[in-house]
């Protein structure tokens, strides 16, 4: 091969390389993401904006073992604004406990009554926060959360974004997305149980599209240093299902 | 009214007839299982697990249907002792049903045939730890985690826990104790209170019986008050004491 061709040939390459590398790159996330980037990739991972805000009512059907004498089957229906809706049925008895963001209410057979009870104000408090069914992080900045990116740290094979997210209401919680997905892999909160402050932690595993939009199908939650387990696994998504007001409204006979 | 509480579970001896029912409650709550007896003030339900009695009062409507604890029979009256693999799927069915009973009861049938049967076992409850199965508690203690006050934890825990308890009870005792001294002060006082205003009414009581109340008699004509200074001298005078003593 003359010089010549050589020097073409290589001179051609040029573009290809850098071509190359410009992929490469783009395709890296960027070493100093900020909070903002982090998020708006978590959101569009999860379906994108458009898809999740067009869900004004979700049903999550699974299961719930916590052991082998404490298993249950679970529906989790959430409707716009912070309502929500948990049925748990064991051996063939179905208790639900229902909040509408302000109030909430429950008729629990497995305590031996079937009468319809207010709940705790700080259980209410919990599921508001849960209510959200898009999650805190999309549009927190207009929820009045704030948002603040801790680090990176190893979860097993993994590695995520640590973000502080301290929501409206006060409450810390860590959330700690996927550096390559963007996906939510844990979520970790303090809470008091029994008079003690416990760190709980929500794992999220098993990804998988509903109409365009991402869930988890698994999700194991734990106190730190405790043993127990709490394994949740969703068999059916349901989005947009209709969902009427009567469900959420708490009846006439709560007796306190 | 107060709800219907769930009854002890009771056995039935008699056969009785039997409905595959869904019972809805006011307010969403549910019963699954076989009515075996329906009275127009209590319904009693096999749930799979014994039997339930359900107020008349708290039902909203009832739904016939087909019962899973039927299915599960009819599914298990197929099965031979020794079908390992049939028991081993009934027992997963009747898990993804929620009759907790019914699977237990079938993968019991498994470990029958397959003692070891990691299925079986770990739906059971059963934990797989340094080769050897073993149950939840006990897998919870090989790996050193401690049982305090009905949790387990690790021992670094439970012992903040402790110190944490103790610190509570020592504050607690603490305020007791200060509350106490607050009460047998106040006794006290109120004590001496009592004691002062008992000396005052003896004292008045004393003055009320002067000779010179009641006439002036014995104490000379100078002792008596002038007519000028007699309001004044009538304002200092103490009161009539009352016909109690004093508290």
């Amino acid at each position: 091969m003359s010089r010549g061709r050589k020097a073409l040939r290589a001179f051609l390459m040029i573009p290809l390389a850098l071509a190359f590398v410009a992929v490469v790159l783009a395709s890296q996330p960027p070493a100093t993401l900020t909070v903002d980037d982090i998020v708006a990739r978590h959101v569009a991972a999860c379906g994108g904006l458009e898809k999740i805000r067009s869900i004004e009512s979700l049903r999550e059907t699974g299961r719930i073992s916590a052991g082998a004498d404490r298993k249950a089957l679970v529906t989790r229906e959430l409707k716009r604004p912070n309502r929500t809706r948990f049925e748990f049925t064991v051996q063939g008895v179905t208790g639900v406990f229902v909040t509408d963001g302000e109030r909430g209410w429950k008729m629990s057979p497995f305590d031996g009554n079937t009468d319809p009870t207010p709940l705790s104000d700080e259980v209410v408090r919990e599921a508001a926060e849960q209510g959200d069914l898009e999650g805190p992080l999309v549009d927190w900045k207009a929820k009045g959360h704030q948002v603040e990116l801790v680090g990176r740290e190893k979860l097993g094979e993994r590695e995520a974004y640590k973000l502080k997210l301290t929501l409206k209401s006060g409450a810390v919680r860590y959330e700690y997305l996927d550096v390559k997905t963007f996906y939510l892999l844990r979520t970790e909160s303090m809470r008091e149980m029994r008079g003690r402050a416990v760190q709980i932690q929500a794992n999220f595993s098993n990804y998988s599209k509903t109409r365009g939009v991402l869930f988890p199908r698994k999700i194991e939650l734990a106190a730190a240093g405790r043993p127990q387990h709490l394994l949740v696994v969703l068999d059916k998504i349901e989005i947009n299902p209709p969902l009427s007001d009567a469900l959420f409204e708490m009846p006439d006979s709560v007796t306190p | 009214m107060r709800a219907a509480r769930f009854l002890l579970p009771l056995v039935f001896l008699v056969p009785l007839p039997v409905f595959a029912d869904d019972v809805y409650l006011q307010g969403g709550a549910k019963f699954s299982g076989r009515i075996v007896e329906q009275t127009e003030t209590m319904i009693s339900m096999d749930i799979g697990d014994g039997i339930v009695g359900i107020a008349m009062s708290r039902v909203d409507h009832i739904v016939k249907a087909p019962s899973p604890l039927d299915t599960y029979d009819q599914k298990a009256a197929k099965l031979g002792p020794k079908d390992a693999q049939g028991w081993r799927n009934l027992g997963r069915w009747a898990g993804q049903e929620g009759l907790s009973a019914q699977s237990r009861k079938a993968y019991q049938h498994v470990l029958v045939v397959a003692p070891d049967d990691p299925e079986a076992r770990e739906a059971l409850g059963f934990v797989l730890f340094d080769g050897r199965w073993m149950t939840e508690e006990e897998s919870y203690v090989a790996q050193g985690y401690v049982k305090y006050e009905g949790e387990w934890m690790t021992p670094a825990e439970a012992q903040l826990a402790q110190e944490n308890a103790e610190a509570e009870q020592a504050r607690q005792d603490t305020e007791r104790q200060a509350r106490e001294e607050e009460t047998a002060k106040l006794q006290e006082e109120a004590q001496a209170a009592k004691v002062e205003k008992q000396a005052e009414w003896e004292k008045s009581t004393r003055y009320w019986n002067l000779p010179v109340y009641l006439g002036g008699w014995g104490i000379g004509a100078s002792a008596w008050p002038s007519t000028g200074t007699d309001s004044q001298w009538l304002q200092q005078w103490p009161r009539q004491p009352s016909s109690e003593t004093p508290k």
